[in-house]
């Protein structure tokens, strides 16, 4: 809200350097945001809340400018120059829905000579931030920014019959705005009508028909009070915001109309108008005052200090309160009409602590008393995740929620996406199935800028319908990428690959003791045919990790091959992990046999560590594949697998030859499954 | 007598052989023990045998004995001296060549930003919670005391699924979700994910992250309320760092207030500041005491209990912690920004 100082001095002595003004308003809840010099005048920026429509104009402000200086309003007059005819004569009010429209005011102002404004009003005008109109036009204008009322002036010739009369729009009635907008009508809105048709949109816009222009002559000055839930809802649904309409839905003062139509037809009197004799004021159920208790005990309750009787007693009537002590430290308090906030004790609670001072108001540690901390696995377990990505140097992404509709096709998650109704673009519309699109778009990012290697992970909710209900599941992305390190003088970069990514989920699993986990060659829409695992824990599928589809990575423009994973962290972490369990170091020796196979290219070591598992062979600690290696020396078609079985006992020393037999039985079911060939010098004891 | 003098030279030759085959350290130590052992060693047993003779014989083969274990003495001492030199000489190597360093990942700023939030209060006893991020118009607004068609709903420009779904505008729905399922005293924070309309610029963002607190018991004031932020602010800023609380307006507090700290830029000395706008003072916090209706949804019964709520934005606060003109950068995911925030 725009606030001149010169037009708050008409309601107001007071001589304050600026400086000083801005900070008593701010320290009041009127935040000035800026402010200018125009003129002679200085326009402050006022950030208003929508729960005290009171402050959209000059005269409320005053009022609180006034409170916390200790000062009193100046009283003004509004003479008028009367003709001998009194309101009702010339026009005739009916008001159809008192629901919507409690109260309405009006009254007529004759022989207008409509023109420019004299310079003061158009100081006032554009001080505002307005061009000037005509004399009518600025003077409801100049009522409105001064006392926060909206008013409307129509031609009285073009109300046909001369009749207002305020009813609910028929279906199919149209009104063409003052902007020149065609409105179309519906029977929610409220319409102030003349015989005929709708003239104008209750409380919203007027009508371009019944509008003043050149030729008017008589005036009809509108001042009502109108619905707020009923003026926003039409102003929402028209797309029609206006300075008027922004007040009434926020709530104006019920009390104020006549005093609204008397500046008005008192200005335009000024100016050479004669205005009918008394305000027609059809107000059907006058709305009694609002009371309020406010008990003394409740205000240092809810602020922790007490505040002075003489305070409060100076400080609510300041503000249009009017209070009474009843019993002691009990106030009785009338709420003044134009204070549409105050509803609670509370809310008189705030009004005592706004103009004794927050900053007045000590600042103390509560009491804290022990309170068993509410503790979520979850989160620990989020936390855990991340460390472990950031040991193995995986950098953090955080991307936006939303989600590209042709991404979401090209991604093809099966699942339903969540539609936003009112997105902020159309490339952001929905709310992302998947992680790995906008890790997607990080990689292209950074790799624009020049860097060689991108891994990195996010975790977040994906989105989407399940069973007519949204479903928010928490997840895991990884991507990696080009060069795994830094050029350095020892060797060759090296380039990421499948087996890097593999190798962080099982360290990630075994890590956070969710083991045994297991991985399958299976196809995933995100990844080539063949070129992807999943990973299931418990019997339950949980993730899934492969090479990005070309297409995919196409449309991202990204020419590197980039493997990526997503897993559930919502299934994951709802499963219980292997508790923790420390186990003795061994004391006895182990015993370490290394073997080398030919064996046929087309065999899934997956199978060979199935078949060892079968055997179960005892005392046989762990066993790894240690070399994969093919060449001239090796049949084609072939490979040599070379494995490490490491033996040991935990009470004594195992003895060669208990290993011997346990290495045969591996080597024998090995070649009869697999048909595998022992390796010349394979057998290596160590 | 004879006997012992043939093992004495017996012995000078076996001991010959044996240190001609001495490698290391350790057979040096197996020959010594070998010979010169004090209970088992060749020529301490000599030694004993020495005694059975008669004194003269003793004198004569006593002085070859002593001579063997002196020759045998200085034998072992110059091939420990030859040991002890390095075999070969070191290969020749730059140490100031660089070294091999080890990449770790980087946190991202705003979570690394909310975890020093979020420490502070748990520093004071607030327990973390946590909601949906897709919420009901039900606890995003109503039950916050935002009726339907109120105009402060403007305030919260807000992302909607359909009539009733929309995505949370702040993290305060979760007070609501906590109350209604947990007595009072209540003493939490809530960060996340929140959702505004509104197109990225360097000062707004669709979606950012929110820390809200709330804290519910018998005898909670507003000087509680600016006792904890102080402390907070104190603690994220710095000890000296100015705080303004001035009257705000929020539907779900009352009294509400805004928390500003001094412009961590210009301190307040710039009139034309782009961080503040030149008033030398930015916005951190809205808070305010838990407004009664609030309370009267989530059957606490408000004149037995009080309470007060706070929120901020990370994105935004750690925009003025680290003075960072723009907060799109935080989500554009740019490495070179990313892992500066590994050395935080």
């Amino acid at each position: 809200m725009k606030i001149s100082l010169d037009w708050l001095k008409e309601y107001l002595e007071f001589d304050l350097p600026l400086a000083q003004l801005v900070e008593k308003l701010n320290m009041i809840g009127l935040l000035v945001e800026d402010w200018k010099e125009i003129e002679e005048d200085i326009i402050l920026d006022i950030e208003t809340y929508a729960n005290r429509p009171d402050t959209l104009g000059h005269l409320g402000v005053a009022r609180e400018v006034a409170a916390s200086l200790n000062l009193s309003l100046k009283r003004k007059s509004w003479p008028l120059t009367e003709s001998e005819e009194e309101t009702p004569q010339l026009v005739d009010i009916q008001i159809k829905n008192a629901d919507l429209c409690p109260r309405y005011c009006g009254i007529v102002v004759r022989n207008i000579q409509v023109g420019p404004s004299p310079a003061w009003l158009r100081r006032k005008i554009e001080a505002m931030g307005l061009n000037p109109t005509n004399n009518v036009v600025d003077v409801t204008n100049y009522v409105l920014f001064s006392t926060s009322h909206p008013i409307h002036a129509f031609d009285l010739e073009k109300i046909e019959g001369r009749s207002i009369i305020i009813r609910s729009a028929e279906k199919g009635e149209v009104l063409r705005s003052l902007e020149g907008k065609e409105i179309a009508l519906s029977p929610e809105m409220l319409v102030i009508a003349d015989e005929e048709k709708p003239v104008a949109l209750a409380g919203v816009i007027g009508g371009e028909e019944s509008g003043v222009e050149e030729a008017t002559h008589n005036v009809f000055i509108e001042s009502a009070y109108f619905d707020p839930i009923s003026i926003r809802k039409t102003s929402k649904k028209t797309g029609i915001l206006t300075d008027a309409s922004y007040r009434f839905e926020r709530g104006a003062d019920i009390d104020f109309p006549p005093q609204a139509a008397l500046m008005a037809a008192s200005l335009l009197a000024q100016m050479g108008g004669l205005a009918t004799q008394g305000i027609m004021d059809v107000y059907p159920k006058p709305k009694s005052q609002k009371k309020l208790v406010l008990r003394n005990h409740r205000i240092s309750e809810l602020l922790g200090m007490e505040v002075d009787k003489e305070f409060v007693l100076r400080t609510l009537p300041s503000l249009g309160f009017d209070v009474k002590e009843e019993n002691r430290g009990i106030y009785q308090v009338k709420i003044p009409s134009f204070r549409v906030d105050i509803e609670r004790e509370t809310d008189l609670v705030e009004e005592i602590a706004r103009f004794y001072g927050y900053d007045k108001i000590p600042s103390e540690i509560p009491p804290l008393q022990k309170l068993e901390p509410v503790f979520d696995p979850k989160r620990k377990s989020v936390e855990r995740l991340r460390q472990l990505l950031f040991h193995q140097g995986f950098d953090e992404f955080m991307n936006f929620s939303f989600f590209d509709p042709e991404k979401e096709s090209l991604f093809e998650t099966e699942k339903k996406a969540i539609e936003i109704r009112n997105p902020v673009s159309s490339r952001a519309s929905l709310l992302r199935t998947t992680l790995v699109a906008g890790l997607l778009e990080n990689v292209l990012w950074n790799k624009n800028r020049g860097v060689e290697g991108v891994h990195a992970f996010e975790i977040g909710n994906i989105y989407f319908w399940e069973k007519e209900k949204t479903r928010e599941q928490l997840t895991l992305a990884i991507i990696t990428t080009g060069y795994l390190d830094y050029l350095q003088w020892q060797g060759k970069s090296e380039l990421t690959d499948f087996f890097h990514l593999k190798g962080t989920f099982e360290s990630l699993m075994e890590n956070l003791r969710y083991e045994p986990y297991s991985f399958q060659v299976e196809n995933h829409p995100f990844f080539e045919q063949g070129y992807s695992l999943s990973l299931s824990y418990k019997g339950e599928r949980i993730g899934h990790l492969g090479l990005l589809r070309r297409d995919i990575l196409d449309s991202y423009s990204l020419e590197d091959p980039a493997w990526a994973a997503e897993l559930d962290l919502s299934i994951l972490f709802e499963k219980q992990p292997q508790s923790f369990r420390f186990s003795p170091v061994a004391k006895f020796p182990s015993i370490t046999r290394d073997v080398s196979f030919i064996a046929d290219r087309d065999i899934p070591y997956q199978k060979i560590e199935e078949e060892v598992e079968k055997l179960s062979i005892p005392h046989l600690e762990t066993y790894s594949l240690y070399d994969i290696f093919s060449g001239s020396s090796i049949p084609k078609g072939k490979v040599s697998l070379s494995l490490r079985f490491v033996f040991r006992h935990p009470q004594r020393t195992l003895q060669a030859e208990e290993v011997d037999k346990f290495q045969e039985r591996i080597i024998k079911t090995l070649k009869a499954n697999f048909s595998f060939q022992l390796r010349e010098g394979g057998k290596i004891d160590k | 007598m004879k006997d012992l003098k043939l093992k004495i030279e017996e012995y000078r030759r076996t001991f010959d052989e044996d240190v001609s085959r001495v490698k290391d350290t350790k057979t040096l130590q197996d020959v010594r023990n070998l010979y010169l052992s004090r209970k088992r060693g060749y020529v301490s047993l000599l030694f004993e045998e020495l005694k059975s003779l008669s004194p003269e014989e003793r004198a004569k083969v006593g002085r070859s004995l002593n001579e063997l274990k002196a020759y045998i003495q200085t034998r072992l001492l110059s091939f420990k001296e030859e040991l002890a030199r390095p075999q070969e000489p070191l290969k020749k190597v730059d140490l100031t060549l660089p070294g091999r360093k080890r990449y770790w990942g980087a946190p991202h700023p705003v979570l690394l930003f909310q975890q020093e939030i979020e420490n502070i209060f748990l520093g004071m006893g607030f327990s973390i919670e946590g909601g949906p991020e897709i919420e009901t118009d039900y606890y995003n607004f109503e039950a916050l005391n935002f009726p339907p068609h109120h105009p402060a709903r403007d305030d919260w420009d807000t992302l909607y699924i359909n009539d009733d779904l929309l995505l949370r505008t702040h993290t305060s729905p979760v007070q609501i979700r906590v109350m209604e399922k947990r007595k009072p005293p209540i003493r939490i924070i809530i960060p996340g994910k929140v959702f505004r309309k509104e197109t990225p610029d360097p000062t707004h963002l669709p979606m950012f992250f929110q820390v809200e607190g709330l804290v519910v018991d018998h005898g909670i004031t507003f000087a509680h309320l600016k006792g904890t932020l102080e402390h907070f602010l104190k603690r994220l800023f710095s000890e000296k760092i100015r705080i303004r609380f001035r009257p705000s307006f929020f539907p779900f507090t009352e009294p509400s207030a805004e928390v500003d700290i001094e412009c961590t830029v210009c301190r307040g000395k710039d009139r034309e500041c782009r961080v503040c706008g030149g008033g030398g003072w930015i916005e951190i916090l809205g808070a305010g005491m838990v407004d009664p209706q609030v309370f009267k949804n989530v059957n606490i019964d408000p004149e037995r209990y009080s309470g007060f709520a706070f929120g901020l934005g990370v994105d935004r606060t750690a925009m003025f912690a680290y003075q960072i003109s723009d907060m799109r950068i935080f989500y554009e995911n740019d490495l070179r920004f990313t892992r500066q925030f590994a050395l935080k």
